[in-house]
């Protein structure tokens, strides 16, 4: 069983290698060519059910693919995540699971307002969705009294600093509303996701250590190289380990709020060291690094803020807790 | 000292705030362009007083809060000018007066593409020959590099002695034959600013392009970083305080008064005031002619945390909500612990400074 896994990871390795480059994703988009590739090794429709189109993984592959993935191109593991974490879980067992072999087979691209920037109510809605990540898209799942699904519009690109392979902005819409038979919230996803979210905080945190583990042992400063300075060596350890632990974390199915928790608390912080590893050369995008820091930030910003902070306590404390 | 210039920081503040609008920053930046207008206007103002280090820390300070990229574009064309104005000669400073007006732009080239925290380790040489010195090697990540007329340039001119001993400093005219700028492109922040590498191809220079002694060269950059480490700790300050600014205005905006945040407000706010008095602290020593070394690094360090501590405070704070000026912010902040000195360089001479003696 472990070596199924194993013979994974190095496929999604293998596989990024070859065909992800994020710096030309992140100033091109994810091509078509791309999304094709991604969707042929089921890596697209990784939790979708095959009747869907999609693999139908089990819930440690689908991580191990973030993983892989989000450390050789975030944005391609972010819209995968957009899919299978947040999208699929919403339209199961709803009148869009008709939209799933398409979204499996990147012919249509969809999303979640899971920013949760927008009320939308009624029957119709014309006017604008704001803060939409992967704006491109075909279908957008919003948020109101119920979930319900606009279809696509005009959008209004903002700069983003996060996922740049995926388009951000506001999205001019006139569509229909079709309410989503569904018991499940945003809330509900975002907290099944906590595994899916951690995975690529592991996958941004290992590929910015790599790139500095390797640095620092070529660059030299002061005659000898980086390595052998007690701050860079002792930094670069303690990562390494922080990030041997989160691995185990998320190998070993312990609670998914821990993983959570563990990785938004390094995340930035070994992202960032891993930038300033590599000086001056860190601060340029050539050689690979500040995106890790970019997309660090944007994670920790946007899935990890006070209302998961409450649910961790709460889990803690078992519900026993009043906050101000 | 910086009390008396509150009606200075106040105009400087105006300035900034009617000049780097959202759209203004927002399209230097996109477009990684630097901003010549801007620039001009800023010192042809004398909205910038290069003659009052004390104003032009404020307006450094001040120009940053609003916009970084800007403000330090605003702030540069006089980069290395202190050089000049300490050790050069006549003609040389002659040069400082246009440099105030905006007429003339001066850049700094000590990095090299081998190394940056070991300036005594660099390897671009200018071969004495005759009366000329003949320069050759290359610069890394030399701001305006590829827009300034005159370089401040410092170069090994002997292989003899003590490695640090056999640098001199140079004034390199930029339109002379065999010097090549090449634009570096794709930044994270700061990114109006004009970063370039540098090549010198059998740069001929006069021997009255020699700033001050043979020799010295490694005591006159330490001297200019004594000061110019105060001005990046003012860069510093001001992207704290900016990103403090946008924190306040969110936190009031959304009515947010839940314990976290009201611990995070408090902590960014004593972390900026910290920042803040250390760097007047070394600020006004070094103005009284008095450098304190340690005072300083310790300044620009801590400084260059905060603004780091306080954009990552921001951007976590309104992160659901996301906004380019913030993320901006964010991007601009990293610079602070890498330029004129790591945040490991400043750690290493402020240690062995405060453990020289007794
Ligand atoms: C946008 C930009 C503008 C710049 N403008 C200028 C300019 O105008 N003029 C100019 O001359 N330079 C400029 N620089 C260069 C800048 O000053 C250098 O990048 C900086 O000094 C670090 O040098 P380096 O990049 O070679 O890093 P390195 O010296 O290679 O260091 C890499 C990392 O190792 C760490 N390190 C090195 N030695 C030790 C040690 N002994 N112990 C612990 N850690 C150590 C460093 O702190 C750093 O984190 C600019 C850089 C940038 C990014």
């Amino acid at each position: 069983m472990e070596d199924e896994f194993e013979l994974l990871r190095d496929t999604v390795r293998t596989f990024s290698e070859k065909n992800l480059d994020e710096k030309k994703i992140e100033s091109e988009g994810i091509t078509e060519n791309t999304i094709q590739n991604i969707a042929s090794q089921g890596f697209l429709g990784a939790r979708i059910p095959s009747k869907f189109g999609g693999s139908e993984l089990d819930e440690k592959s689908y991580n191990i693919i973030l993983q892989e993935l989000s450390k050789y191109s975030p944005s391609v593991a972010m819209r995968i995540f957009i899919l299978n974490s947040l999208y699929y879980p919403l339209a199961k067992n709803t009148e869009l699971e008709s939209t799933l072999s398409d979204a499996s087979s990147g012919k249509l691209n969809v999303t979640v307002d899971f920013l949760n920037n927008n009320r939308i109510d009624g029957e119709k809605f014309n006017g604008i969705v704001h803060d939409i990540l992967n704006a491109n898209s075909n279908k957008i799942i919003v948020f109101g009294k119920n979930p319900a699904v606009v279809d696509g519009g005009t959008i209004e690109e903002k700069d983003f600093m996060g996922f740049r392979g995926l388009k951000f902005g506001d999205i001019k819409v006139d569509s229909d509303l079709q309410y989503l038979n569904t018991t499940s919230t945003l809330n509900d996803v975002l907290e099944n996701s906590y595994n899916a979210i951690s995975s690529i905080n592991l996958g941004l945190i290992s590929g910015a250590l790599d790139k500095a583990m390797e640095y620092s042992t070529i660059r030299k400063a002061f005659d000898y190289t980086l390595s052998s300075y007690e701050p860079v060596a002792f930094n670069l350890s303690k990562m390494i380990s922080q990030k041997n632990i989160l691995e185990n974390i998320l190998n070993s199915n312990i609670d998914s709020f821990y993983a959570l928790n563990f990785s938004m608390n390094i995340i930035v912080e070994t992202t960032r060291y891993a930038l300033n590893v590599h000086g001056g050369y860190g601060y340029f995008s050539d050689f690979g690094v500040e995106k890790f820091y970019r997309d660090a930030m944007v994670m920790k910003s946007i899935f990890y803020g006070n209302s998961e902070l409450k649910n961790l306590s709460e889990h803690v404390f078992g519900n026993k807790i009043r906050f101000i | 000292m910086f009390d008396e210039l509150n009606d200075y920081r106040k105009k400087i503040r105006e300035f900034a705030l009617k000049e780097f609008t959202e759209d203004v920053s927002k399209k230097y930046d996109r477009n990684e362009e630097f901003p010549f207008d801007i620039a001009k206007k800023a010192l042809s103002l004398g909205m910038i007083d290069m003659e009052n280090p004390a104003k032009i820390l404020i307006a450094i300070e001040e120009m940053c809060r609003v916009d970084a990229g800007l403000g330090i574009s605003a702030t540069l064309p006089y980069f290395g000018g202190e050089v000049l104005l300490l050790f050069g000669n006549d003609g040389q400073k002659k040069i400082l007066n246009d440099v105030y007006q905006g007429k003339v732009m001066l850049g700094l080239g000590i990095t090299e593409p081998s190394g940056g925290s070991d300036v005594a380790g660099l390897k671009t040489f200018a071969k004495k020959s005759g009366n000329k010195y003949i320069l050759n090697g290359s610069k890394m990540f030399i701001s305006n590099g590829a827009i300034a007329d005159y370089l401040v340039v410092l170069a090994r001119t002997s292989e003899e002695e003590k490695r640090h001993q056999g640098l001199s400093t140079f004034l390199v005219n930029t339109k002379l034959k065999g010097f090549k700028a090449t634009k570096l492109e794709n930044k994270l922040g700061v990114r109006a600013t004009n970063t370039a590498e540098i090549e010198f191809n059998d740069v001929e220079l006069s021997e009255g392009d020699l700033i001050g002694e043979e020799g010295k060269g490694f005591y006159y950059i330490m001297t200019f970083f004594n000061i110019s480490r105060i001005y990046v700790a003012g860069q510093a300050l001001g992207i704290s305080e900016g990103a403090f600014d946008k924190i306040k205005s969110y936190v009031k905006t959304m009515n947010l008064a839940d314990e976290q945040t009201m611990f995070d407000v408090a902590d960014v706010s004593t972390r900026i005031e910290a920042a803040k008095q250390l760097t007047y602290n070394a600020a006004s020593y070094l103005f009284k002619y008095d450098p304190k070394p340690e005072l300083t690094s310790m300044a620009k360090a801590y400084s260059g945390e905060t603004a780091v501590y306080s954009s990552e405070k921001a951007m976590e704070i309104t992160g659901k909500s996301p906004d380019e000026s913030i993320q901006r912010i964010f991007r601009n902040a990293k610079i602070m612990e890498i330029w004129e000195g790591t945040s490991e360089v400043e750690k290493l001479v402020i240690s062995k400074q405060i453990l020289k003696g007794d």
